[in-house]
């Protein structure tokens, strides 16, 4: 079994060079510009931005489905609900529905809207290993520090979750596979055998991720880990120039795109 | 009450016969080979040993042969019956496999309700669950009276490991595959897991046995596999003649202590007796 935990494509594009800070603040501050103006001319400036940031990455095109994939039930309620509700002269007339242009418009730019809110998000994920992730935000956090947050902490349980999630998998698969090899069977029947059939999966299952993490803990107090305590990093984050560029060609971009929707 | 499964005392033990099976794992690019060609041949009721280093592809052959993964190319015949004919579900529902580790399924509330678990998934009458329930306990020394309405994590490493042997036990296969059903039990439990075992064997029930010990495998098995690479590198009856000893050394293994016990004595190696108690006869 093999499973994609967020979306990290290796590479050595720019883009996957970049602090991780850097690409956090910078989709940051492009999502909240995103919703400044409602006006097609900003949302291509947006949208060029965002596929020329995904052309840099290397990653290939076809990947960029798997993001969008599980958008197309949101999008299709969207297309329907601003279809029906859409004030406006209909131009067509289907018993009680009025389709109208208006309303057809209003659904095409919220649909590019998701498109290129979820192409640029899927930028950093791409090109940010979820831990490199994990540590820009807890760097990100710090401020946070001195109301009592303990940021860092948060931040190693989130490293600790990502890391076991594959363990995990192949645990629930060894386990289903036992299972079946004496008799049980999965994905049958209606909604309430499938639950049942689930407990002599998942009773084992976190009997044993709580052993394991007990274990965890155990392991990591011999070696002397003290929460609380400042910690070195193996890699440190550091921000060089290319940083500095990528964030100037943010806010250019963004300033481009407020403009463009005046 | 059925007779026909109740009292199955001696098991018509099934016969196997594994055919040019080869299985990949799929990893995207990098797909490993696990297995490549494997030929092997269990004769009904007979006892196999399967050896082999980490990753020979011991555990995957096993679980080939249950079904649970369809190999690329070749195929099993279970009873001489081969996949697509329709008996072979049935057949490999009589294919008891024992994972490693299998306490690790444990999840029901009581002993007693584990145990159950694959009868009542098949659908057999309640009456039948319990009886089955009740001598697959019996058989594995944990008597149902005492164990049966315990809680499975309340029992001790060895009492969980053959309580998940009973679990497969009760489905009465006439093939039991083991996956290294020995690893990290105290010699106590291993003393009673091999008696269960042995009593198996001798009920007449094909054994195919993975593991790492080859003075266990000497014990239980009259015959030995060895895969190396996902390959078949030995496979037959046991042969301690110089020439066989040769074979198993090129295969990393060493002979059987006792085997090696008699040569020492200045006899026969291939007539080295199986257990302790059977050397201390011919030795007094």
């Amino acid at each position: 079994m093999r499973a994609t935990v967020g979306q990290y494509w290796p590479g050595r594009s720019p883009l996957h060079r970049l602090d991780p800070r850097t690409k956090f603040v910078a989709v940051s501050g492009l999502t909240v510009a995103l919703f400044v103006r409602d006006s097609f001319a900003s949302l291509a400036v947006f949208a060029a931005a965002a596929a020329l940031a995904y052309a840099l990455s290397g990653v290939p095109a076809s990947w960029s489905w798997r993001a969008f994939k599980p958008l197309l039930w949101l999008v299709a309620l969207t297309v329907v609900a601003q279809l029906l509700v859409a004030p406006g002269e209909p131009f067509l007339t289907v018993w009680f529905l009025h389709v109208s242009w208006q309303g057809l418009e209003t659904a095409a730019f919220l649909t590019l809207r998701l498109f290129v809110l979820v192409l640029a998000g899927s930028v950093l994920t791409l090109t940010t290993p979820p831990v490199a992730l994990t540590d820009g935000l807890a760097w990100l956090g710090r401020p946070l520090r001195r109301l009592g947050l303990p940021t860092d902490e948060l931040a190693l349980m989130v490293t600790i979750a990502l890391r076991f999630i594959p363990t995990l998998l192949a645990e629930l698969e060894a386990i289903m596979r036992a299972q079946r090899a004496r008799g049980a069977e999965f994905g049958r029947g209606g909604p309430l055998r499938r639950a049942r059939a689930l407990v002599p999966v998942l009773v084992p299952l976190f009997v044993l991720s709580f052993r394991r993490a007990d274990q965890l803990a155990l392991a990591m107090e011999a070696r002397c880990y003290t929460p609380g305590q400042p910690r070195t990093r193996l890699h440190p984050l550091r921000a060089g120039r290319a940083d500095a560029v990528a964030l100037l060609v943010t806010a250019a971009v963004i300033a481009l795109a407020l403009w463009a929707g005046w | 009450m059925t007779a026909s499964r109740l009292d199955a005392a001696v098991t018509a033990g099934m016969a196997v016969t594994v055919e040019g099976v080869s299985f990949a794992y799929e990893g995207g690019a990098d797909s490993v080979s696990a297995l490549d060609d494997v030929s092997v041949d269990l004769p009904a009721g007979s006892s196999t040993a399967l050896l082999g280093a980490t990753g020979a592809g011991k555990t995957t052959l096993l679980q080939v042969v249950r079904g649970l993964d369809p190999p690329a190319a070749g195929r099993v015949l279970l009873d001489g019956v081969g996949p697509g004919e329709a008996r072979y579900a049935a057949l490999q529902r009589e294919v008891g496999l024992v994972f490693q580790r299998p306490e690790r399924q444990l999840f029901a509330a009581t002993a007693r309700d584990d145990v159950a678990f694959g009868p009542r998934a098949l659908g057999w009458p309640e009456e039948e669950v319990a009886a089955a329930v009740a001598a697959a306990m019996e058989q594995v020394g944990l008597p149902p009276g005492e164990y049966g309405g315990r809680h499975p994590y309340s029992l001790s490493g060895g009492e969980q490991r053959r309580l998940a042997l009973a679990g497969v036990l009760a489905l009465r296969p006439r093939l039991l595959l083991l996956d290294e059903p020995f690893v990290s039990l105290d010699p106590a439990s291993r003393e009673s897991l091999l008696e269960v075992l042995d009593h198996l064997s001798s009920g007449g029930v094909t054994l195919l046995l993975a593991t790492h010990d080859v003075d266990l495998a000497w014990r239980l098995c009259e015959r030995l596999v060895v895969l190396r690479e996902g390959r078949v590198a030995l496979a037959g009856p046991w042969d301690l003649t110089p020439a066989g000893q040769r074979l198993l050394a090129e295969n990393r293994l060493r002979p059987p202590f006792l085997a090696g016990l008699w040569q020492r004595l200045g006899r026969d190696p291939a007539a080295a007796p199986r257990t302790l108690a059977e050397a201390a006869e011919a030795l007094a």
